[in-house]
Order: C-alpha cells, then structure tokens, then sequence
C-alpha cells in the first residue's frame, strides 16, 4: 500500500510505516499497531479517551496525523508499565479504586503520567487542571484525584 | 496440588475488580477493539427528514464503490418487530421513517472509510409527512399519527393507547379530590426537565459473525446479552437458538446500552454477506440514534397542614417518548410509582401520559423517569416548609415514610434506612450552618437538601455455581458488568458464602448459550437480585458438599460447617475436616456427580396492592424492593453571571449492606455527577426535527473543574431481610435527588425558584433580574 | 477517516517561503499547525484538503523573542501551553497569556498554536479579544511578499479573516504595555475548557483612582471582538467611578452583535457581558488598589 513512510518510535520500539496522508495517529495505534489502549470516544478531541504522549507531552491521537509525527516517540498506555510492573499511577488508580468502566482509563492514564513527572506535591486544584481534558462518566472523578494525589506521594517518599 | 488460601476479599472487602489490571494496561478489549478474520466493516445510511414514508432507493451508486460488499434497506429486512412493552419497532426503518437520523440502509464493506463513503451516496425517495414535534402537538386530535398500527402491535401490559398516545397510567391511593380542603397550604406549580445524553465515553457498536451451520454470533456494546438476543430475533424473525450473544468489555451504559441499537443491523449484514461484520457509531451518530433521558413537562401539586403534616399530592406528567417506545412505558409508570416521595402521604394520584414524538427515541436512563418526577417533588417540599416557616429538612423528617410503612400503591417496604441517611448526611454536613455567611457581594451561597427513594429490580435472573476438580469454583451469572463492578460484588457474594478466597472463584463472562438468563444490567438489580440467586445456588453447593463430607467423615450434614479456605468439617471439632477438593474429586470419581448448584427466579413482590390503591395502565406489576437516600448540597451563585456551581456535597445512602464499599461509593459519586450535569448543564437541544448538538463540543458534561473534590459518601446500611447478606443496589439512587437538592440550594442562595432544567446561568440570572425588579 | 479516491498530498516544508509556493500551487491544500482545528473538521468529514501543507518544521515560526522597541514578538506556531507560560510578556500583555491559559485543556494547550488559532478565527475563541485589547498586530506572509496590520482589522468577520489566499500567519507582535498595567482575561463558559460563552479582554494603568490607560474587548459576542476606542477615550485621564464604569459597560453592550447558539442565547450575552465587563474592570481597579 502505497503512503507516506514515517518512522515512530512506540513505546521504545522503532516502527517504520507507510500510512495515508490522513491517517490519524490514533488510527495508526489502533489499526496498523494493534496497540487498541487508546480510544475513539469522540474523534474531536473533547473526551480526552484518544490522549497518549508525544515527545513527553500528551496530546490528542486523534487529531495528530501520523504523517506529521516523523520521528516523534509516543507513548501509549501500553509503555507505561516498565517489565511486568505497574507504574505508580497504575498502581495508585487499582488501589484507590478509581477505574469503573475503564474506557477512560487509558487516556486518563496518560495524561496523569506526564503530569506526575513535573508536579512535586500537586494540590488538588493543579490535578483537576492537569485532568480537566479527560473526561470520566462513571467516577465522579473523585477517586481519581485521590489516585493523582497518592502515586505523588508514595513517589515522594521514594525519593526521599 | 492447590494450597486453599487463607479467606479473603469476601462481602464488606473494597477489593480490587478482577479485571483492573487488564483495564489499567489498556488490554481490556471493548467492541471496538475486536476483530475477526475477513471482517467487513458497516456504516449506517441516516434519514434526513424527521418523518415519512419511504417510496424507494436508488443504491446503485453505492454498491459500485470498490470494496463495497452489500447495501441493505429496510426492504432488505424481515418484518419483525421489537419493543420492550410496545412491540412497535422494527430493526431499520421499514415503508416510513418517524425521526431525523433513523438508519434507513446500512453499508457494509472491506474498511470503514469506505462504508461511509458509499454510505453517503444511497438516494432515498421519501414522501414527506408532517412532523409532529412536541408532545402538545402529538396529543392533538388532527395531529399526524406516527404509528398507525398501534392497535395491532403486541403490547406485554395492559397499554392504554391511542393516536399517538403511547401509554397513559395512574396510580392513586386515599382521595385526592376531597383532601386539598384539609390543607392550610397548598403549592401548585409546572415544571420541565430537559433530554439528557448519556454520553459514555464508549459510543455503542456490534460485531455478528455467521458459522457454516447459519448460526450468527454477536458481540455488542449491551447491558443484557438476554435482552440483545430477544432484541435481534424479534425483528429479524430468527429463532433464538439460532443467536448467541457474548459481551466484550463495556464502557459505560447508564441505560442506553440496555436498548438495541446496531446489533440487528450487523446480524442481518452478516447473514447477507456470509462474513463477520462490524459496525461502530461516531460519536455524533451515538448521540442521534441511541436513546436518551425522556423530556418531562409535570404538573405538581402538594397540600400540607400549618404545623407540616402532608395531605395530599397530585402530579402529573407528561413524556416525550420518541420515535418508538421501547422502555418508554416503564419510565411513565415507574415515575409515577415515585412521584408521591419517601413520605407518608395518604392522599395521592399519580398520572400521565407517554406520547409519541418524530424525534429520536428516548429510552432509560439512570433513574428512570424518578430524577425528573423527584425535581419536582422535592423543590415543592421546600416550597411548603418556606411558607410554613419550617426547616426543610425537619418538615421532611416529619413526614418521612416509617419502617412498616407501604410504599404508594401498597408495595412492602422490607428495609427502610431514610432516617439513618438524612441523619448522617444533617450531621455531616452541619445542616444547620448559615451558607449564607459565606456569602459576599457577587458570589451567594446556600444550601439545600433532597430525599429519595429508589427500587432495586426486577424480572428474572439466575446464577449457576460448579465446584471443579481442584475445589476451584466457577460462578456463572449472565450478568453484564457495566463498570460498575457488579462482577466483583457477585463473586464476592459467592466467596463469603462458599468461604472461598476472592481468587479461587472463575466468574463466566455472559453467553447466552451457557449462562443462566439474565434480564439486564438495569433497575439498580443486579447487586439484589442475581446477588440473591448466586447466594441461593451457593447454598446448594454447600448443601451437596456437606452431603459428601457427612459420608467422608461419617457424621450428619447438620453437624458440619464451612471453613475458610475452601474446607468443610464437624462443628466443634477442628482436626475432623476435609477440603473441597476432596469433596469435588469424591463428587466427579465416585459418587453423587461433579458439583453444581443452580438458581433461578423472578422478582414477585406486587407493586399496587389492589385494596389499598387504584392502577391503570400499569407496566410492571412486579417492580422491586426500595432503596432511601438523603442529598445536602452546598452552592454558590455568581450573581453577575447567574452561574451556578456546587461548592460541596454529602450523600447519604441506604444500600442494606455494602457488599464492596469503594464501588458502593463510586456509584454514589459517579450519580452525583451525572445528577448535578442533568441540574445545572447538560440539555439536548432541538431546531424543529433536527438535534443541534450531537457532538462533544456542543453538548457538555461536568470535567474535572466543573465538580467539587469535596464531596462525601455516606453509606448507610438498613439490613435488607431478603438482599444477599442484606444487600439491595445503589446504582442509580445516586442521583435521583441531586437536580432538587440543588435548586433548593440555589433558592436559598439567591432566592430563585428555578422550575425548569439545566439550571443554566441564563435561565438564574434572569429569574434572578425578574426578582429584582419585582421587589 | 478519508473517503476512497485519491490520496491526499503531504508536505513539511521547513522554511515559510517554500510553505507559501506549496499553498499557491494547490488551491485545494491547507495548511496543517497544530491540527486541533483542522483535523476534528477533517475527521468530521466537514473538510477535505487535497494537500497538507504542515507548518511543523519551520523553526522561525516556533521562536518567540522581545524586539529592541520592547514588543514581544510569538511565532505562529507558539503553541498555546507556551504562551500560557511565557515570560516575555509584561504588564498589560499578560492579557494574552491569561487568555492562553483557558484555552481547551492540557492536551490541546500542547497542540494548538496561536496562528493556526487565528487564521482560523472562531469568534468564540479566546486569542482574538485578547490580541485586540493589546494593540497586537499581526504579520502576514504570502506569495505577494510580507504585510501586517492591527488585529482589529485582521478580524473581519464570522470565521473570515483578512488573509488573502495563499497567505499564512507568521507571528503576533504585542507593543510593550503602558509601565505598570496590568491584563485580565474573564472568560465565561458553560464548562472548563469550553469556548467561551462571552469573554472580555481588558488591559488597563491607573495613577491612583485615575485611569492613565484602558483596552477593553468583549470576545464572542459577535463576528469580531468588540473595542470602543472612544469610549475609551472618554473614561482616560479621569477617576474611575460607577457611573463611568456603567457608560463603558452600557456603549460597549450596544455595540455587540451576539446571535443564539447551543451556548447561550443573543439576549443573555447582551445582558451578561457589560456585566462582566464591570466586574473586569472593578476587580483591576481594586488590584491596582485604585478602587473608588
């Protein structure tokens, strides 16, 4: 098939494609990576369910086109567990009880992860800020936060 | 072989979900994440005009696209016909169309770009009709009629229905008429409450798959495999052995996923075809096809004595149903059922009507008719305790239904925890603290409070348990969860009762063919209702394991008791046991048969008791035992925009027994939300037939910035003597109160009486400036 | 999502001139910044660019730096979480980062870029009020050479703006602020992260009670955002008080031309944004600490 040719790094690992000009970067995971964390809730970018890191940075798979991502490294909800081990915020989000449906989760997922790595001690109001482009039906987003709040703070006794 | 584990994650454990990991590492796999070999893809063909009959199609255009493998239209399609209590609906639009948006054709071919391509060039020829598009025009003698077979469709309750009236109900008890002459204060007023979506963040879509032998299997975005299958065959007019219905992951249903919406569209694709098909709606598509909360307009009036003693109430409503009916008639009745409140009070008539509209259909949604009934139920106690110089929430407890009390219509009421909840939720909350001295000279502040009451339902379930070789366990239910964890809470019914480690039990994923039937994942029932079947066929498991024990340690099955770990022995003797693996390998090589206990049963409490009270029309004799519930909100109201936000909240809920407390209390927070989105933002908004918000962008839900961290679960625990360990369901109670404790906030921040949902800034700041410029 | 039939042409020129023959030898092609815009409507089927002319790799575009006369020049492909957080800005042109700030949310904020943002000019959108009340101007480039002109004009109308085709926004160049003003951005929308209901942009110096500065625009209340230079005028050089907090409040209502939409209707935007407008200008006087 003829297209493009991009190369992206996915989760560590180099991929080299050739998509459609607009084929979208959430299209590509899903459909040609089989990578089917990230989700279609929308396809405009509101709901948050698409989002995955982008050079470090979380944006929506959905409306990134693949073509214009050469060279990018993206990572999915499926790299953020290192080895067989949850992250912290896995891990927080299972103990904090914060995930119903889970189609949500993913882009949730992604979206704190990054925020975990800059924030020291976030309050509450930083983490609805971070999070306020996910959104979640089910939770009430309480448990969430609390997820955010608790996976800051085991990963600041870590360090400490 | 296997250790039997120490005992834990049993009834009262806020134990992980089983399936959490898989969620947490997005390997969870939802409808849109599978696929099968030689699948084709389908996209939906949309009608443009909101109602008309079909003359003819012109597909030819749409098949020669490359890739295209059918093109199907309702001519295409048996003439089946489904409906939950009308059967009134078929798969696609048949001869007419009756909504702007209803599938008229489906595509399916090698991708979904291509789909929708050819999806956009069918032609369809249509002779339009007027449209009827409010439920004033629909009751109006010379209005079109949209269903003109309505006589002759199958109706499953004795339906009173007529023109484009759909359903018409009334329960009264005591003698409304002559009551209003003993009131010393009387409020009558008109409300109306708007179309919510549902808005999961998984819009909904089918795979069908069709073997050799012409037996299709569907997966589907469901909250009932059982109801998926009835659904399918019904329209398409296949034998239900001919179906098997399984489920993949669910993102969220909240009651439109219970509703068919693709599922018969694939099936028939895939019959056509002979390849697996798969269809998934855009987000704009979910929001124009799948149904949606009923718009209410109800007319409410209540009468109380000077020192708060309630008489008499009178509520009227009347319900945009849609297109076609399907769970339509249960809304109306069901509110109706609710609409007296959690209170004593002798003198009621509930009724109404349920019309048919051109719009799209509307269908369940978390709370079932009671949020928009208890809006205004419970801004019209807090009229009467205003004028009687009362505290609301004092007028309200003065009333309260009492236990022994029957609910309106002589249903039992088993477990009543309403005191308990409204006491916790005043304490907490410090309900006599002034909101108001928070206030300052733009943003006001008050608080307000809701009670609630709510059914754990209905129909018919089961639940089979089989003990394995090993002393393993396998639960099988037919129960879809949802996300709200109804997984984890059944199987951790069956852990406490076996006293099984949570992780020695395999719970079967829902299959029509192998699970016991399943009404659906709906009416807050599956917690109470499979919970008590699972219960029941664990006490027969029990039962046959004592019956083997007793042989093996030659005792009576009287004498022996279960232990932790999966082990049975003589009472008062701790070294005289044998483990269920004993029992289970005695059981499958010796004697007796492998190990299986079944239940199955229907809900069968009636609802009216006919002595008592007076019903007509009503669609489910058999509805549920009650749930109680108490809302304190505290809000503010930015005087200069008219905005409203919720500072703080507490809900205090009665669920008899908290099987797993975490999902007890995301279910009540999760319908909070849900609950202030309806109160304060979300409305579906029509331009005549058409929706003009179906997308993300334009219909709009509460984020993160729009909902208070500080918000207070209270569980409350009112035994329920038949619940599984006293168990009854939380799912929807949640949120039934939270639009009135809200607007009884707002009215003691600013003074406002809002009437009408979303309490939006617009519709505040204007009653706000009316206010003003009356004094 | 494509339709079947031909394939869309990509391109990721890395210098504006070459962007500019791109664009003139395909009248079908857009323009890719950020896709926030552009790839929802492609994925709503609402457009369909033959050829994508992606801004992404031209540097100079990206840059954001402080002029010898002071001015602050952004890049048309700053993107949003930049400007929110950018320290060139002094003073009273805080007013844009504030506005940057409460675009969309965090995801977004990551793609989307201020000229992608402009060029496109939905009136809703929070740039354009906060651009006109600091005076920005915008440069243009095109095939005919580069121009620039006040954003006033650059905003013409509904989605319309006044680049020519085959024109491309280069950057946004704020003048230096009056000394010690300062820049709100009120923002009223029905959810975090929506467009915005009706927003007003004020920037504003004040010696005492006196007024020695003001800027005051009211966004998405009509086709283009609202700025009365005479009224402001009017209320310059003299002490603020109620009754010419309400002369602005009132001149400015009557100049808008809002229309009903799923956010709110024509006549609450009439009647809520002089009301935030007061409320904007009360809360600066009172942290500027000359409040009467």
């Amino acid at each position: 098939m003829s297209g493009l040719p991009v190369t992206l790094t996915v989760n560590g690992r180099e991929r080299a494609l050739d998509v459609p000009a607009t084929q979208t970067l959430l299209e590509t995971l899903r459909e040609r990576l089989a990578l089917t964390g990230a989700k279609r809730g929308c396809n405009q970018g509101v709901c948050g369910a698409c989002t995955v890191m982008l050079d470090g940075k979380p944006v929506r798979g959905c409306l990134s086109l693949t073509a214009n991502c050469d060279g990018a490294e993206i990572t999915t909800v499926e790299g953020l567990a290192e080895g067989g081990a949850l992250s912290g915020i896995q891990q927080a989000m299972a103990d904090s009880n914060a995930v119903q449906c889970g189609f949500c989760t993913p882009g949730m997922l992604v979206s704190a992860f990054a925020f975990l790595r800059e924030a020291e001690a976030p309050s509450v109001a930083e983490i609805q800020n971070a999070l306020s482009g996910n959104l979640c039906r089910c939770s009430g987003y309480r448990k969430i936060i609390d997820a955010v709040r608790l996976a800051a703070d085991r990963a600041a006794r870590a360090a400490s | 072989m296997n250790e039997a584990k120490p005992f834990g994650g049993g009834v009262g454990a806020s134990i992980a979900r089983p399936d959490i990991r898989e969620k947490l590492t997005g390997r969870a796999r939802y409808i849109a994440d599978l696929s099968r070999p030689d699948m084709l893809h389908a996209a939906i063909v949309q009608s443009p005009v909101a109602h008309a009959r079909i003359k003819g199609y012109d597909t030819a255009a749409a098949r020669a696209v490359p890739g295209v493998a059918a093109v199907l239209t309702g001519d295409d399609f048996p003439d089946g016909r489904m409906g939950a209590f009308i059967k009134d609906e078929h798969a696609i639009a048949k001869d007419k169309v009756r909504y702007l948006g209803e599938p008229v054709a489906v595509v399916a071919a090698e991708s979904e770009g291509i789909a929708r391509h050819a999806a956009r060039l069918v032609e369809i020829d249509f002779e339009e009709l007027p449209a009827v598009l409010t439920p004033e025009e629909a009751l109006s003698e010379d209005s079109s009629v949209i269903h003109e077979g309505l006589e002759d469709y199958i109706k499953v309750f004795p339906a009173i229905c007529k023109g484009n009236i759909a359903s018409e109900t009334e329960i009264s008890e005591g003698d409304v008429a002559t009551a209003w002459a003993e009131c010393d204060v009387i409020v009558e007023d008109e409300y109306e409450t708007a179309s919510q979506a549902h808005l999961s963040i998984e819009p909904c879509g089918a795979l069908a798959e069709i073997d050799e032998a012409g037996r299709v299997t569907l997966w589907s975005a469901n909250q009932s495999v059982f109801r998926v299958q009835a659904n399918v065959c019904e329209s398409l007019l296949l034998p239900m052995s001919k179906l098997r219905c399984l489920t993949p992951k669910i993102g969220a249903g909240f009651g439109n996923k219970m509703e068919p919406h693709v599922q018969p569209l694939v099936v028939q694709l895939a019959i056509a075809t002979g390849r697996p098909v798969k269809l998934i709606l855009n987000r704009v598509e979910d929001f124009e096809t799948v149904r949606h909360r009923h718009p209410f307009k109800i007319r409410c009036k209540t009468g109380a004595k000077k020192d708060g003693t309630l008489i008499a109430r009178e509520v009227e409503v009347l319900l945009d149903g849609g297109a076609y009916g399907d769970d339509s008639p249960g809304v109306l009745g069901y509110s109706l059922l609710m609409a007296r409140g959690p209170y004593r009070i002798p003198n009621a008539r509930c009724h109404g009507k349920l019309v048919y509209t051109n719009k799209m259909r509307f269908g369940a949604f978390r709370g079932f008719g009671n949020p928009q009934v208890a809006f205004a139920g419970e801004t019209q106690i807090d009229e009467i305790a205003e004028q009687l110089g009362i505290d609301p929430l004092e007028l309200r407890r003065k009333n309260a239904l009492q236990p022994g009390d029957r609910w309106f219509g002589g249903g039992e009421v088993a477990s009543n925890g309403l005191a308990e909840c409204a006491a916790q939720a005043s304490r907490a909350a410090n309900w006599g603290e002034a909101a108001k001295d928070r206030s300052d000279a733009s943003i006001k502040h008050g608080r307000g409070v809701a009670f609630a009451a709510h059914i754990s339902g209905l129909l018919g379930t089961g639940a089979i348990v089989r003990l394995l070789e090993d002393g393993s366990v396998v639960l099988n239910t037919g129960a879809v969860d949802i996300g709200q964890g109804s997984d984890t809470v059944l199987t951790q019914i069956c852990a406490s009762a076996l006293k099984v480690p949570f992780e020695q039990i395999a719970l079967a994923s829902p299959d029509t063919d192998g699970s016991p039937y399943n009404w659906g994942t709906t009416a807050s029932r599956v917690t109470y209702t499979t919970g008590r079947s699972v219960a029941a066929a664990a006490g027969k498991v029990e039962a046959a394991i004592k019956s083997h024990a007793g042989e093996i340690l030659e005792c009576a099955p009287h004498d022996l008791e279960l232990r932790e770990g999966g082990k049975v022995g003589v009472k008062g003797v701790p070294d005289k046991e044998v483990t269920f693996m004993e029992v289970s390998l005695r059981a499958h090589w010796a004697a007796g048969g492998p190990i299986v206990g079944s239940d199955t049963w229907v809900f069968n409490q009636p609802s009216v008791d006919p002595k008592r009270a007076i019903a007509k029309g009503l669609p489910f004799p058999q509805i549920g035992v009650y749930s109680f519930g108490c809302v304190i909100a505290d809000v503010a109201v930015d005087t200069v925009t008219g905005k409203a936000e919720v500072n703080e909240a507490w809900s205090a809920m009665d669920v008899g027994r908290a099987i797993n407390p975490a999902s007890v209390e995301g279910q009540i927070e999760g319908g909070f939300v849900q609950g202030m989105g309806f109160a304060l933002m979300e409305e579906l908004v029509w331009d005549g037939p058409r929706l003009v918000n179906p997308s993300m962008m334009d219909y709009k839900a509460p984020t993160f910035r729009d909902t208070p961290y500080a918000f207070h679960s209270i569980i409350v625990e009112e035994h329920e003597p038949d619940g599984p360990f006293g168990a009854k369901g939380v799912g929807e109670i949640g949120l039934v109160p939270v639009p009135a404790a809200i607007a009884n906030a707002i009215r003691d921040a600013v003074g406002i009486r809002p009437r009408k949902l979303p309490m939006t800034p617009e519709r505040n700041l204007r009653s706000m400036l009316e206010a003003e410029d009356a004094a | 999502m494509t339709a079947s039939g031909s394939e869309v042409a990509f391109h990721r020129p890395s210098t504006v001139g070459e962007a500019v023959a791109l664009l003139g030898g395909d009248d079908g092609a857009m323009c890719l910044a950020g896709g926030a815009t552009l790839v929802a409507m492609m994925n709503a089927a609402l457009v369909a660019p033959s050829g994508l002319v992606s801004l992404s790799a031209i540097e100079s575009l990206r840059d954001a730096e402080r002029l010898s006369d002071g001015s602050v020049r952004i890049g048309a492909m700053r993107r949003h979480r930049e400007t929110a957080a950018d320290a060139l800005l002094e003073d009273g042109q805080c007013v844009l980062r504030e506005a940057a700030r409460q675009i969309a949310n965090m995801p977004v904020r990551n793609m989307g870029t201020i000229g992608g943002s402009i060029a496109f000019f939905d009136p809703a959108a929070d740039y354009p009020p906060a651009l006109v009340a600091a005076d920005a101007v915008v440069e243009i480039s095109g095939p005919d050479g580069e121009r620039a002109m006040p954003a006033a004009k650059f905003f013409v109308g509904w989605y319309e703006t006044a680049l020519a085709p085959g024109e491309i926004v280069t950057a946004v160049r704020l003048p230096p602020a009056p000394a010690d003003s300062i820049g709100l951005f009120y923002k009223l929308a029905r959810v975090s992260g929506d467009f915005a209901t009706a927003s007003v942009a004020l920037v504003v110096a004040m010696d005492g009670q006196t007024v020695t500065y003001l800027a005051v625009a009211v966004g998405a209340c009509g086709p283009t955002p609202v700025r009365l230079p005479e009224i402001e005028a009017e209320l310059t050089g003299k002490a603020l008080d109620d009754t010419g907090i309400d002369r602005l409040a009132v001149v400015l209502a009557e100049a808008l031309d809002p229309i009903d939409d799923v956010r709110a209707s024509a006549d609450y935007r009439r009647l809520v944004a002089p009301r935030m407008v007061r409320r904007a200008i009360t809360d600066a006087a009172a942290r500027l600490g000359g409040a009467s």
